[in-house]
């Protein structure tokens, strides 16, 4: 499943970071590499997606959710 | 001298630790050949001089942007004698990355944990003393916000000069081979064979390597000038098999390395984190907006009531001067000509000048706020969904907006936005949006001429901005922000601090000044251009340089249905809007005043029925849409020249906003010509 499935106030694990090399360096220096834990703050279902994860709060567009790949934890 | 690269991720507290390191002793420029920023400052500690160099800030070290680059080419090659890698100590996982996507470069370094006193706060326990050992290079605990604590940062500092230790990455190299998926390490063992027969200055070949599997363009051109082309043919047979994966090998281990890192010297769980209740409002999709608006709002009231009490004592001196120095001529029996120049040129433009100044500090200081505690963040994810169609970040919205209140200030706004380009591309739309008395003078025109149907111009003028937001974006968007530099959002959103006053004030007082100096230069020199054509004995302007000018040019100026009075009025836009009613009030209405730039009871009285008597129709839409995108102001061109730091980017865009306000003054004026 992609990110942006999970609702809010449930826990992840990255699985997979689908794109070009420039987003996943983006992905990975930013504190989502595979296998990180995080938790979803926030998925209205519109706006952007807030995650957190290694102590920082991290904003994701649902476009860009698309090509994370996580599983429920 | 020794030089000493800060290198850290956004929000790390670098610039705080530049700024209070350096003081007032900083130059800020471009990189040569790039459109980035490069500042560097200078202390002294006992005898020895330091340079300091602020690269650009970036989440690692792979070079994806221009910033990037800038760093990464300035770090593998070593330029500084000492890199100081400044994390933040509350969020240390994350921010440690770049220590680890630092591992393996042969420069000494030294490790910074900023906002301890954060870090403590939310109950977490780091062992400095530990990570030191497990390390091997000097590391210090340090809130840089907190001025006492300097002497401990010059004593780690003068260790790490001494010890000059390097990090390696045989650590992250075990980690891989230990952990990673059999393929891709033994991929990553090729790469490190192919390229062994290279010599790298100041950087392991496991790094390069590293990089190279992460697909990082420099490494990738530097290696296939390097090897031979049958190596190179391996190579990319690697790096294709491997497509974007190897990135997600190497930063896995960095990330584990850090944890290993971490594992003994740091304590405090993790509290099951939420969103707190304000941030639920401020990142809300609708109320974020309403908030971000109303701070916005109360932001621009608060910079309105710095600036006016300023701006009317400044005014107000003025006007006692402007006697005085007439006065003060006559007694020593100087040429009225002098008087005309102290009081046209140097009063009038310092006072235009210092009373502008309260807009920038005012717009510094909120924006200066905004991001120390962390706010400006949250107001760019609500907003970056709007600003993303034109290619910027969400957080141009805080100054697009504020260029409302004063262009000049708002250019300088733009510093909160991470790339030159982004910077670059924001000034060109602020000089589009319309300041309060630009707004003023064009509804002033409009309703001169088209009495009740003034308000429609409001909404054309609305639309029109609209489409020059696409034009510029159109123009300029894809060479200021290339398309394949763009990562669509992610961004993140840091914890919210208490902001440092003092070092705010500082920072902000000391831009203020450097603002000040070079806005005073060009609007000096735009006075005196103005003041020397404008100059007439007898105070008739059919004396002057410029009468002559106007009528000379008058021709040409006809095509964009521009008399010479009006095309002059047109230029006196240029200094300021009302410079552009005074100049009308001299030539229409022939007040006979001393012509000057900067008197602000410009429009007399009758100016209205005047210009109705000898204006027709046509020229006046013409003259209305110009001023509409005419270039704002003079202390918009001289801020946008500090910023920019680039004589040749102010000029491309004050000759862009001349071709679209004369383009359309040209258009409408001869629809109007042929439909009335």
């Amino acid at each position: 499943m992609c990110l942006s499935e999970l609702q809010e106030n449930q826990k992840g694990l990255i699985q997979k970071i689908n794109g070009d090399s420039r987003f996943i360096s983006r992905v990975v220096s930013m504190g989502l590499p595979p296998s990180s834990p995080f938790l979803v703050l926030q998925n209205d279902g519109r706006s952007p997606i807030l995650v957190y994860s290694h102590d920082t709060m991290i904003a994701i567009n649902r476009k860009e959710c698309m090509q994370i790949d996580v599983e429920m934890a | 001298m020794r030089t000493i690269a800060l290198l850290g991720q956004p929000n790390s507290g670098k610039s705080t630790l530049f700024n209070a390191l350096t003081g007032s002793h900083q130059h800020v420029g471009n990189w040569p050949g790039k459109t980035v920023e490069r500042a560097e400052g200078f202390f002294t500690q006992g005898e020895e001089l330091y340079r300091v160099v602020d690269l650009p800030g970036s989440y690692g070290l792979t070079a994806n942007s221009a910033e990037e680059v800038v760093t990464r080419t300035y770090i593998e090659h070593g330029y500084a004698d000492i890199v100081c890698i400044i994390v933040d100590a509350s969020q240390l996982e994350r921010s440690l990355y770049m220590l680890a996507d630092f591992a393996g470069v042969k420069s000494p370094v030294m490790l910074v944990l900023n906002m301890m006193d954060v870090a403590e706060q939310k109950g977490k326990k780091i062992d400095v003393e530990k990570i030191e050992k497990i390390l091997n290079i000097p590391v210090l605990g340090f809130t840089a916000s907190d001025l006492d604590s300097y002497p401990k940062f010059f004593e780690t500092l003068n260790r790490a000069l001494e010890k000059k230790a390097k990090i390696s990455s045989e650590k992250i190299r075990d980690i891989v081979e230990r952990e990673g998926e059999k393929s891709h390490v033994e991929n990553l063992k090729k790469l490190e064979d192919l390229i062994a027969s290279l010599k790298f200055d100041n950087r392991e070949r496991f790094w390069v390597a590293s990089k190279l599997l992460e697909n990082d363009s420099l490494v990738r051109s530097e290696v296939e000038t390097a090897v031979t082309p049958e190596h190179w043919k391996e190579i990319k047979e690697i790096l294709d098999a491997e497509g974007s994966d190897g990135g997600l090998l190497t930063g896995e281990a960095k990330y584990r390395f850090v944890s290993e890192v971490l594992r003994d010297a740091s304590e405090g769980e993790e509290k099951s984190m939420k969103l707190s209740r304000f941030d639920k409002i401020a990142t809300h999709r609708i109320w974020g907006k309403i908030v971000a608006f109303f701070i916005l709002v109360l932001t621009l009231a608060v910079s309105m009531m710095i600036a006016v009490p300023i701006i009317a004592s400044c005014f107000g001196l003025q006007h006692v001067a402007e006697p005085l120095v007439v006065q003060m001529c006559e007694k020593f029996g100087w040429w009225p000509s002098v008087a005309s120049f102290i009081n046209g040129v140097i009063i009038g433009g310092l006072s235009v000048t210092v009373a502008m100044m309260s807009f920038v500090f005012a717009i510094l200081v909120t924006f200066g706020l905004m991001e120390d505690t962390g706010y400006l963040a949250r107001s760019s994810y609500v907003f970056d969904s709007w600003l993303s169609r034109l290619g910027l970040h969400g957080k141009a919205f805080m100054p697009l907006f504020s260029g409302l209140a004063c262009t000049g200030g708002a250019v300088c706004g733009t510093r909160v936005l991470d790339t030159r380009g982004q910077r670059l591309f924001a000034m060109v739309l602020l000089w589009s949006i319309p300041c309060g008395s630009k707004v003023a003078v064009v509804l002033f025109l409009a309703s001169v001429f088209f009495g009740s149907a003034a308000p429609l111009f409001g909404l054309v003028y609305v639309a029109m901005i609209f489409a020059s937001f696409w034009l510029s974006s159109k123009l300029f968007g894809n060479k200021l922000m290339p398309v394949n530099e763009r990562v669509g959002m992610i961004m993140e959103l840091p914890p919210y601090h208490k902001p440092h006053w003092k070092i705010l004030l500082k920072t902000v007082a000391r831009n203020v000044w450097a603002v000040f100096k070079k806005a005073i230069a060009v609007i000096w020199f735009v006075s005196l251009l103005f003041w020397l054509i404008s100059y007439s004995k007898d105070g008739n302007v059919e004396h002057s340089v410029l009468y002559t000018i106007g009528n000379a040019i008058e021709p040409f100026t006809q095509i964009f249905g521009m008399r010479w009075q009006l095309f002059i009025s047109y230029l006196g836009g240029v200094f300021s809007k009302e410079a552009s009613l005074g100049v009308m009030s001299v030539v229409f209405a022939s007040t006979n005043d001393a012509f000057s730039l900067v008197s602000r009871n410009a429009a007399g009285a009758n100016l209205g029925e005047m210009m109705r008597a000898v204006v027709s129709i046509p020229e006046a839409l013409a003259f209305i849409f110009a001023s509409m995108f005419n270039i704002p102001c003079v202390l918009a061109m001289g801020t946008t020249y500090r910023e920019t730091h680039s004589l040749k980017w102010m000029l491309a865009i004050a000759g862009y906003y001349f071709a679209i306000s004369l383009g359309l003054a040209f258009i409408v004026y001869h629809i109007a010509l042929w439909v009335l």
